[in-house]
């Protein structure tokens, strides 16, 4: 039988890791139930993970495809628009579900013992969930403006959304533990990631950024997974460069530091008086 | 560990930093100091002041299919030594080990999430206590049937009343096999029948081999569910020992007369109530001035069962009063009353005298092992309805052992408070069935 051992210093990172691979059951089940009560009460049920990316889609479309005319590279505003959407939200999303994964759960976590990173972990797959959605609806519009879904997309999408899970849940994971005690990082998450919005090319094409700014452009993690999605749906060119590397480094480490930063927080959580 | 052993703990502590709001304007470095002490335990001069232990070196082993209780004040520590063995926080000192899958119910309906349906949230409890879905599915129409909602099991759980709740999260931490179950106060909610059921299962689990923790402020539970109990007090344990002995112990602290035991056995059997005041019964007609216990060979804090028994007390009314009564509890441990005797239930008397002795006498004390409480009470009369006027509560305390009542086999505790002498007859009927 197993014995289990308690001591003032509590499981390592690897430790965590290795629990959530065992109860991952468990960890569906979080994910279900979440996805289950969001929807349940709603009338619209599941419709809503489809139509409010819809309606912005077609807000910005108006206001900066057709009204400002921002440079799009030729392609349709609203398709451009959306295919950097889906990646960008996706990252935004996960983050803050991540970020604050701890602190919705609090009522859970200090009554029942189980290996908290199930609930980051959760949190990134149900965000999946809802973009999968999505990109069902972005084939819908791409396919109406007459861009078919491509090869590259069906394979390269989940890859890409997998990478953009993974730095969502490092830097999310590098909030959710402070979150806990100082609710104000949340919002000041959400205003980080808006500004990030700006800075990377989700409302413009990157191609009108002067040249001598591309490479530091370029160092903005989004800025790949975004024109990855470009690529594969409006087959817009790609060109390699090193920040692509440096931005992977970045990733790795941030995810890391997360898992540090969270292992470390949440055996304090339960104790905050 | 040893095999045998499904509990062991050693040393252990639990400290919080207590936040000082006293002064408003600290400055922002205090503040930060406060915070930065808080989350990495560094930073400026460790004032003992800013800590709280809210358990403080607590060890003790529980071995397989024991049931353990722990009792203690509110506050003792016992909810956070639940925690720390269920591991949703770390102790800050020592360490335990235990052995099996735990199943903690810390609180009503843990784990239960409001919208989803009975029937979704026993899978999530079960997965919480570390079992697979398919393990879940094989006891679900057990549980079921054991918390008796089965009408409402697909209805979300918000839905249920505080009584379906606590009987289905507590089928699901039962039933589910965990090898340490792991109770915090979850027997006071629920109605008559749900105690008799859970008290029921609680045995059986332990009959299986699985390890019970169980915490209670139901002194009978405690007693004559538990082969052991522990008492906190103030995060420190002070006693280990068999449940009637550690009930003692808890109400001797819970009554503010210290953690050493005291031996009501080394008690003058006179005491001074003269001066005896209660918060709750203020001695606004002080009457009952002294009482004194004796047993059949003269004062004494120890008596026999079927033994004669004595009370003798002195009063002094500060005014006469007639008709009036004089009253004796006699409680057992726990507070229950075991019997109450009236002035004028012998003979009728009803007057007194202004002050004097009187003596209650017993011929044959009826009660059998443990401890005892007697109470006073004086009062007046006034058509037929007692008004009282004078009251001691726990005016002193009394052992009555068995002896040789019962000849050369004694009844084992906790099986009554009362000795009765029964005559049994073999042969009065012939046919088995009910005719006969």
């Amino acid at each position: 039988m197993n014995v289990r051992t308690i001591d003032a210093g509590r499981q390592g990172v690897l430790a965590q890791i290795g629990e959530v691979w065992k109860q991952h059951e468990l960890m569906f089940l979080f994910v279900r139930r979440h996805i289950a009560s969001r929807y349940r009460q709603m009338a619209l049920g599941g419709l809503w993970a489809v139509l409010e990316p819809l309606a912005q889609l077609l807000l910005m479309s108006v206001v900066f495809g057709f009204l400002l005319r921002v440079q799009s590279n030729d392609y349709p505003y609203a398709v451009f628009l959306f295919s950097a959407m889906i990646p960008w939200q996706h990252f935004g999303r996960t983050t803050m579900a991540v970020a604050g994964s701890l602190q919705e759960n609090m009522a859970l976590i200090s009554k029942v013992y189980f290996p908290r990173l199930i609930l980051p972990v959760s949190a990134v797959f149900r965000e999946l969930f809802d973009t999968g959605l999505q990109i069902l609806v972005l084939i819908g519009v791409a396919a109406w403006f007459g861009y078919y879904p491509s090869l590259w997309l069906l394979v390269g999408a989940p890859i890409v959304l997998l990478l953009v899970s993974l730095a969502g849940l490092g830097l999310g994971l590098c909030a959710a533990g402070v979150i806990v005690r100082y609710r104000d990082v949340r919002p000041f998450l959400g205003i980080a990631l808006q500004g990030g919005m700006y800075i990377s090319p989700v409302l413009y094409a990157a191609s009108i950024v002067p040249e001598r700014f591309q490479f530091l452009y370029q160092l903005n993690p989004m800025y790949w997974p975004i024109e990855a999605f470009r690529w594969m749906l409006l087959g817009q060119a790609m060109k390699f460069s090193w920040a692509l590397p440096i931005t992977a480094i970045m990733v790795v480490l941030l995810l890391v530091i997360g898992l540090v930063l969270f292992t470390i927080n949440e055996r304090k959580t339960v104790d905050v008086l | 560990m040893s095999s045998e052993l499904a509990i062991w703990c050693e040393g252990l502590g639990k400290r919080y930093l207590v936040p000082h709001r006293q002064v408003e304007a600290t400055s922002l470095m205090e503040d930060l100091r406060d915070h930065l002490k808080e989350y990495t335990g560094l930073a400026g001069r460790d004032e003992s002041a800013d800590y709280f232990w809210a358990l403080k070196d607590v060890s003790f082993e529980v071995k397989q299919g024991e049931i353990l209780g722990i009792v203690g004040k509110n506050g003792s520590g016992k909810s956070t030594l639940l925690k720390i063995l269920s591991g949703v926080t770390e102790p800050t000192t020592g360490r335990a080990r235990l052995r099996g899958r735990i199943g903690s119910l810390l609180e009503v309906g843990t784990g239960f999430h409001p919208d989803m349906t009975g029937r979704e949230n026993v899978f999530m409890a079960g997965a919480l206590l570390g079992l697979s879905q398919a393990e879940i599915r094989s006891h679900f129409d057990e549980i079921v049937d054991f918390s008796g909602i089965e009408r409402f099991i697909d209805v979300p759980v918000k839905r249920y009343s505080s009584g379906m709740y606590v009987r289905l999260a507590f089928s699901v931490a039962s039933l589910l096999r965990s090898d340490i179950l792991i109770l915090d106060e979850v027997l006071a909610v629920g109605d008559a029948a749900f105690k008799e059921k859970s008290e029921k299962i609680i045995n059986r689990i332990a009959h299986d081999g699985r390890t019970v923790l169980l915490v209670s402020h139901n002194l009978s539970a405690i007693r004559h569910m538990c082969e052991r109990a522990i008492v906190l007090n103030e995060g420190r344990m002070i006693a280990d020992e068999r449940p009637d002995e550690a009930v003692r112990s808890y109400l001797q602290v819970v009554h503010d007369e210290g953690e050493e035991k005291i031996d009501i056995r080394t008690l003058p059997p006179r005491v001074d109530i003269s001066e005896r005041d209660d918060e709750d019964y203020p001695r606004t007609f002080n009457t009952l001035k002294w009482a004194e216990i004796s047993g059949p060979d003269g004062p004494s804090r120890t008596l026999r069962t079927g033994a004669p028994m004595t009370l003798r007390f002195g009063y002094e009314m500060p005014e006469l009063v007639d008709p009036c009564y004089f009253t004796v509890f006699v409680l057992n441990d726990v507070g229950d009353r075991m019997f109450v005797s009236y002035s004028y239930h012998d003979q009728d008397q009803m007057s007194f005298p202004k002050s004097g002795v009187i003596e209650c006498h017993i011929d044959a004390l009826p009660l059998l092992d443990g401890a005892y409480t007697i109470e006073l009470d004086f009062g007046r009369l006034s058509e037929g309805d007692v008004r009282y006027l004078d009251f001691v509560p726990r005016v002193l305390e009394f052992m009555v052992e068995q002896g040789d009542y019962f000849g050369a086999r004694p009844l084992v505790r906790n099986q009554g408070n009362f000795a009765v002498r029964t005559r049994w007859k073999s042969g009065v009927g012939s046919a088995v069935g009910i005719d006969g």
